[in-house]
């Protein structure tokens, strides 16, 4: 789950329920939403996702909801609001996770990361595990991996240093929010815009096969990988600890104290030895105070002190 | 924009000719190949945004052919495949192989330049959105490195501002010689 993809066309929200623009104008009125609606999605959004949502920044909540809600044919926000809560199935809670949630995001997005783990991370984590005397599998977590881009990226890596003799010990998972991205990663079938990007030609024909207008991830790569749904402002404790964590660029939807626990929660899941890389534009100065950066060449990592 | 180049396959003449005419008449940067085998050698010398290509053509590589190796040559390039009367099942079969569009004969040249147009939109939009993302990486880069340069930084002087810390709290020192050390330090 990263960044933007707020791609709902304004010109989209059209209502069935507000009076109609006259025809011919094209144009057709959006269902505002006030200010009391806009607290109640706020503190709802934060509740079931961690994603903060600054008051002034309504017009989010119109993009990414406003299809929805004339999807269930509903004339205010207050009345969707309603609507979301009452629903028990709770079909309409993922909805409105994965319209709220943005799953901008590439293979290899940042190329650094990815040198980073092939010349310094995986061979001190081999290293590290060679020199335990409990065998124990080498486990690499992508903790908002959104459509699956970033875990396999990481697998292709892997696969490329070790080959294939190494790769049984390999433990590597993607988690997520969003239900509909976890369904693309785990299916792991890209359109010609998402493979066009970050993933050089060779890659693409040694790792993917066309499959119609898209490209399958072929089984070698995607048989290393395992994806489920989970939800970041959870307890971490069923999940182990981990050698490699992936945190990239999603810790920046959430307050400052969110951003706290999380990254807290991270470092309890953390082997001793192990390594948390955080996205680029990140910084955990004053965040967390139980890690040390510490640079390889163009990219910082992160280890416990 | 620039004009689309379009590639037109057709192992027919005339409506080869026409079709490249029509296409150059209406803005468009028309080449032209005589069948499947010749289009296949072009499309490895250049890129083509759109390749316009009879399904059925003599000579061994047929209008999927050409399709599979404009996709291979790059996956931007476009297909449009033109199909007889009463060969949709074909047509069906390029879809899923990844053409754009199908066309049936006679070409609706009206019906040709819509699709054209969609393609150009498509274009359009998709620069727009390829701009965006450089500047957005290029922005997301410069600041990464501030970032990751404060963030270095700010854990060095907390690390020095520890060691004074320990310097000045020492007890087994005069206070002037920690004071001297911290300083040094």
């Amino acid at each position: 789950m990263v960044r933007n993809a707020s791609a709902t066309s304004m010109a989209n929200n059209g209502s069935a329920n507000l009076p109609r623009a006259p025809l011919g104008r094209g144009m057709k009125k959006n269902i505002k939403i006030k200010p009391d609606e806009i607290q109640l999605f706020a503190k709802y959004i934060h509740g079931v996702s961690g994603i903060h949502i600054e008051a002034s920044k309504a017009y989010l909540l119109e993009t990414r909801l406003g299809r929805l809600l004339e999807a269930e044919g509903c004339a205010t926000y207050g009345e969707f609001y309603q609507k979301v809560k009452t629903d028990r199935s709770e079909a309409l809670e993922k909805k409105v996770v994965d319209a709220i949630t943005t799953n901008e995001t590439l293979f290899f997005r940042d190329a650094n990361p990815f040198e980073l783990l092939r010349h310094k991370i995986i061979p001190e984590v081999i290293d590290y595990h060679a020199s335990r005397t409990i065998a124990a599998p080498i486990r690499i977590w992508s903790a908002a991996c959104s459509t699956g881009q970033e875990v396999y990226s990481i697998a292709i890596v892997l696969k490329e240093l070790l080959g294939r003799a190494n790769l049984v010990n390999i433990d590597l998972m993607g988690t997520d929010l969003s239900d509909a991205a976890v369904k693309q990663a785990s299916y792991g079938a890209y359109n010609k815009f998402e493979i066009e990007r970050g993933l050089p030609k060779n890659q693409l024909q040694r790792y993917f096969f066309s499959s119609g207008e898209n490209w399958k991830v072929k089984d070698d790569i995607r048989s290393m990988a395992t994806f489920r749904k989970f939800n970041l402002m959870q307890p971490f404790s069923a999940l182990g600890k981990f050698d490699i964590i992936f945190c990239r660029n999603v810790a920046i939807y959430f307050t400052l104290e969110d951003r706290k626990k999380l990254f807290n929660k991270i470092a309890d899941a953390l082997e001793p030895n192990g390594f948390l890389i955080i996205g680029s534009t990140e910084s955990l100065t004053g965040v967390c105070p139980r890690f040390v950066p510490k640079r390889h060449l163009k990219s910082i990592f992160y280890q416990l002190r | 924009m620039q004009a689309l180049k379009v590639l037109v396959v057709d192992d027919d003449p005339v409506s080869r000719s026409l079709l490249s005419k029509k296409l150059q008449k209406a803005g468009y940067d028309p080449e032209t190949a005589e069948d499947g085998v010749e289009a296949v050698r072009m499309i490895a010398g250049q890129f083509y945004d759109v390749v316009l290509t009879d399904l059925m053509m003599p000579g061994g590589v047929d209008g999927i052919g050409v399709l599979e190796s404009a996709k291979e040559s790059n996956l931007k390039t476009e297909v449009v495949l033109i199909t007889a009367h009463g060969t949709i099942d074909n047509a069906i079969t390029a879809m899923k192989k990844g053409a754009v569009d199908y066309l049936q004969k006679p070409i609706n040249f009206d019906e040709l330049f819509l699709r054209l147009e969609k393609i150009q939109n498509l274009r359009h939009l998709m620069k727009n959105a390829n701009d965006l993302r450089e500047a957005m990486e290029v922005t997301e880069q410069a600041s990464g490195e501030t970032i990751q340069n404060l963030e270095m930084a700010v854990a060095n002087l907390e690390s020095r501002l520890e060691s004074v810390r320990g310097i000045l709290s020492r007890q087994d020192i005069p206070a002037e010689e920690r004071i001297e050390q911290a300083i040094q330090h």
